[in-house]
């Protein structure tokens, strides 16, 4: 994926995204971070439901 | 007292944060959300602070984790609620809150506690309050030391958001 990716440093870090997260506020970086933490939990809570339900319907056909 | 359901899915770090300013707990802002806060792009899921252990500051401190449902988070999910006793030592207490994970550490790396850091700290203004975070500078120190392969991870990005920085002046 980093392959040919514009704005990498030779440590492979995104500059451009780091450029961008500089230009918010420090309030608007914590609201940021609380989306991404929200959707991971969703994201993790879906998951683990469609896992449950599986196990279900294999439990009863 | 909360489900374990409704924990799963409180992620609202930033309101632990104000909840902590509003309950005027001395602590400074350590770990991830402290480089969130300072510009780096990464996402974590707690909120990691080192306190001042003195008994007033415990007492609010105990007083805001009631307030919050707090329990120790463990892998059994076993439903035990930390006690004031927990919190004059340098260990590490970790919890479970109503609206996240909250970290109550007693000392860092290199057995460093809330007075050692606090010249290392910077302030910054949030929702009418300051909170007090860990200067990345010493965030980058820390995380060079560190064992844990997250914290090696997030080094890049860390001293990339310093250099920007620097250079913005």
């Amino acid at each position: 994926m980093a392959e040919g990716h514009p704005y990498r440093n030779k440590d492979g870090v995104d500059i451009s995204l780091v450029a961008a997260f500089l230009r918010l506020t420090p309030e608007e970086r914590l609201v940021t971070n609380d989306n991404a933490v929200k959707a991971i939990l969703e994201l993790r809570d879906a998951f683990q439901q469609q896992k449950d339900d599986k196990r279900r319907s294999q439990q009863n056909p | 007292m909360h489900s374990s359901s409704k924990r799963t899915t409180s992620g609202d770090l930033s309101k632990i944060l104000e909840a902590l300013l509003e309950a005027d707990i001395q602590f400074i802002l350590v770990g991830g959300l402290a480089s969130v806060v300072q510009g780096a792009p990464i996402t974590t899921m707690d909120v990691d602070i080192i306190i001042r252990p003195s008994s007033e500051n415990i007492g609010k401190l105990m007083s805001f984790l009631k307030e919050t449902d707090a329990i120790y988070r463990r892998p059994n999910g076993k439903t035990i609620a930390p006690i004031a006793e927990d919190f004059s030592g340098t260990g590490h207490i970790l919890l479970s809150t109503r609206l996240g994970s909250l970290d109550v550490l007693g000392s860092i790396e290199e057995k460093k506690t809330f007075e050692d850091l606090l010249d290392h700290s910077v302030e910054i203004s949030f929702r009418g309050h300051t909170l007090r975070a860990l200067d990345l500078k010493h965030l980058i120190r820390l995380k060079k030391e560190s064992k844990d392969i997250n914290d090696r991870q997030r080094l890049a990005v860390l001293e990339e958001t310093l250099r920007q920085l620097k250079e913005k002046g």
